[in-house]
């Protein structure tokens, strides 16, 4: 671990602070450290081969200066601060990057990184179908036997069946802590707060998976045994939305007097929600990441047939996982967050909106340029909506 | 309420981003008295003396008053304040109380614009545009100055046309230099004017619509006592308006009924001379310190 003494929650919020820390030193005794982008890269396959996976987000704090260079402003700005951080040698810890088109600048990001980040040693992109059909995970599947032979190529290593096996193991080991991490804000108070629990989330995309199991086991642990500080609010919500790697927006939303239980984020649910089932092979890893991961980046249409004929039924189709975070939560209201510019998200909120409208569930939607300056006028908007539940 | 027979009144203090406001009511709900002035740049100075020149305009001493809500974009710096409310809850209360019946409400501020959806009295959704001047009464503002005129004389100069040039820039900046070259053009000034107000209203219109505009609909805002805004907001819209009597005031008077509600509430509780005690040992004293 980091240290001897720091373990747990206070652990977490070490790493959180400083991300880079523990790859960093990893790196010194000869480890490979490999970022990826978004959710859809496979974990595993690069755990398999030996390597570290760490999880590349921006920094809300740093303004975007160099990646004015390679993109104008109507550019999503989570990704421009991705490459904004590569351009200034702030990832000189990397050994390289894998990206995937799970949108285009998600894309066009990797092809930046090659051509203008210094050192670049490993750039992959993977190609991602935008439907769930049965096809798409076959052609899915062939997009991450090549991820895998272009790491060999790399490492020199081969990537067997139970190198794979095993690290598909520690994942879902990992998901499955995850999981067991959420169950402690089912209740009324809910046990830890969500800034502490994305402060774990955010750690464990920063560390080696069994690092980041150790971890878990024992932050559960931990808040299972201590006395709670949280206090019972009477809005219980669910944030919705795109990548937020930074606590800011989830301490406003506590400070207005709500407590957030669940959430549909990349950095959270929908990271972990779902396991690779078994025989573990490239194909049920397609599986898992093509049409297990729910987010709007693929569109989930389950009967083509009935879905194209009923907008509620394909508001079904679409949402129904919310419904169950809605009824196992005890969720009253939503909060939908979005990076401007996120056509994916953009294109999903009057839809969910409307869903969540049928459930009985009031909804406020938000939209920040991922800077916590552009938090402060939400604050009102918050507060309000807030109050409505009150 | 038997312990507070001596103290039933109530204040609200709105600190808008251009316009203070306070109200304060008694234990039914009545006005008492209401003042209006500027905000500038110390907000917690403005935060004394409004409520100094409102307790005076109602003859009566800060210790009569039982519960002070503060709302508004400063409604952080009202240090004697018992509770801070968000101006969305405070309008959709105060606009309720004026017209019971009300379902939507468009406020155009200084610097703001927001619509809220009213149902049985209570707030239940609401749109804002907080990060832009456009469709606010900064534009109008900016208008004005571009055109050399007093805000007042704005509204009865553009009601002598009936054919308002389009403004099509929503962008405040974008829309003064449009207003410089429809002068250029030697368009009249009349018709320069009502372009400027439908402006306005569309862009406001289009939040609005956002929500589903259901009757009846009630507009207030420091905008709203201009009667050219009225007129093209009504026309954008396509049906009549109801505006209060002081339309700026609608948010200091939803805090004041909050604030006798949390009273009330405490009373219930039983919890109300523990909050009065500690009230008149430590909040009110930094008010008469502070205020004078």
């Amino acid at each position: 671990m980091v240290t001897a003494v720091t373990k747990g929650l206070s652990l977490a919020k070490e790493v959180y602070q400083d991300r880079g820390k523990r790859v960093r030193e990893l790196r010194k005794a000869g480890k490979k450290i490999i970022g990826y982008v978004c959710l859809y890269p496979p974990v595993e396959i690069i755990t398999a081969m030996g390597l570290i996976p760490f999880r590349v987000f921006g920094d809300m704090n740093e303004t975007i200066t160099a990646a004015d260079q390679v993109s104008t402003t109507v550019v999503c700005p989570f990704l421009r601060s991705i490459i904004d951080l590569g351009i200034k040698g702030k990832f000189n810890f990397l050994d390289g990057i894998v990206g995937a088109h799970t949108c285009d600048i998600g894309a066009g990001l990797i092809i930046q990184w090659r051509d203008y980040v210094k050192d670049a040693a490993f750039t992959h992109l993977i190609d991602v179908p935008h439907t769930d059909h049965a096809a798409s995970v076959d052609y899915f599947s062939g997009q991450l036997n090549s991820f895998k032979r272009h790491l060999e190529e790399f490492t020199g290593q081969k990537l067997t069946d139970d190198k794979l096996a095993k690290a598909v193991e520690q994942h879902n080991r990992q998901r499955q802590l995850v999981r067991q991490l959420y169950d402690l804000r089912k209740p009324d108070p809910p046990l830890l707060s969500s800034s502490e629990n994305l402060e774990v989330l955010v750690a464990l995309f920063s560390l080696p998976v069994d690092e980041g199991n150790e971890l878990l086991e024992n932050v559960i642990e931990e808040v299972k045994n201590c006395v709670n500080k949280q206090v019972s609010k009477k809005a219980r919500l669910l944030v919705w939305g795109p990548v937020f790697d930074n606590t800011s927006l989830y301490e406003l939303i506590e400070s207005a007097g709500a407590s957030v239980v669940v959430d549909d984020t990349c950095v959270g649910t929908r990271a972990f929600w779902a396991d690779v089932r078994p025989p573990y092979d490239l194909q049920s890893l397609a599986q898992r990441y093509l049409v297990d991961i729910k987010c709007p980046r693929t569109y989930r249409q389950s009967e083509p047939a009935e879905t194209a004929r009923s907008y509620d039924k394909d508001l079904e189709s679409r949402f129904n996982y919310i419904r169950k975070a809605v009824t196992d939560w005890k969720v009253n209201g939503a909060i939908l967050q979005s990076v401007k510019y996120c056509d994916t998200h953009g294109y999903e909120v009057p839809n969910l909106r409307h869903y969540l409208d049928t459930l009985g569930i009031p909804s406020l939607y938000i939209e920040h340029d991922y800077s916590e300056r552009s938090l402060a006028p939400i604050k009102t908007r918050v507060e309000a909506f807030v109050e409505t539940l009150g | 309420m038997n312990n507070l027979a001596s103290q039933l009144h109530f204040a609200g203090i709105d600190i808008g981003s251009t316009m203070s406001k306070a109200v304060i009511v008694d234990a039914e709900s009545a006005m008492k008295a209401y003042v209006v002035g500027p905000t500038g740049a110390e907000h917690r100075r403005r935060a004394n003396k409004v409520m100094e020149d409102v307790l005076a305009r109602a003859d009566l001493k800060i210790e009569d008053i039982a519960y002070i809500v503060s709302t508004g974009y400063g409604r952080v710096n009202v240090p004697f304040a018992d509770k801070q409310i968000t101006e969305l809850t405070c309008h959709a209360r105060g606009v309720a109380s004026l017209f019971p019946d009300v379902r939507t409400a468009i406020d155009i501020g200084g610097q703001d614009a927001k619509v809220l959806k009213i149902k049985n009295g209570r707030l239940t959704d609401f749109l804002t545009n907080d990060k832009c001047a456009a469709g606010t009464g900064r534009f109008l503002e900016v208008a004005a100055e571009t055109l050399g005129l007093e805000l007042n004389e704005m509204g009865r100069i553009s009601m002598q046309t009936d054919t308002p040039v389009k403004i099509n820039s929503l962008c405040t900046i974008f829309a003064q230099q449009e207003i410089i070259s429809r002068l250029s053009e030697g368009q009249p000034l009349p018709d320069i004017l009502a372009g400027v107000y439908i402006a306005i209203a569309t862009r406001v219109v289009k939040l609005a619509r956002q929500l589903k505009v259901e009757t009846p609909v009630v507009f207030t805002g420091g905008v709203a006592k201009n009667a050219g805004m009225v007129k093209a907001m009504e026309t954008v819209l396509g049906m009549k308006l109801l505006v209060p009597q002081e339309p700026l005031i609608t948010g200091a008077l939803g805090a004041a009924i909050l604030a006798r509600d949390q009273a009330y509430q405490l009373v219930q509780r039983g919890e109300y001379d523990s909050h009065r005690e500690k009230k008149l040992s430590e909040a009110y004293i930094e008010f008469t310190e502070k205020g004078s």
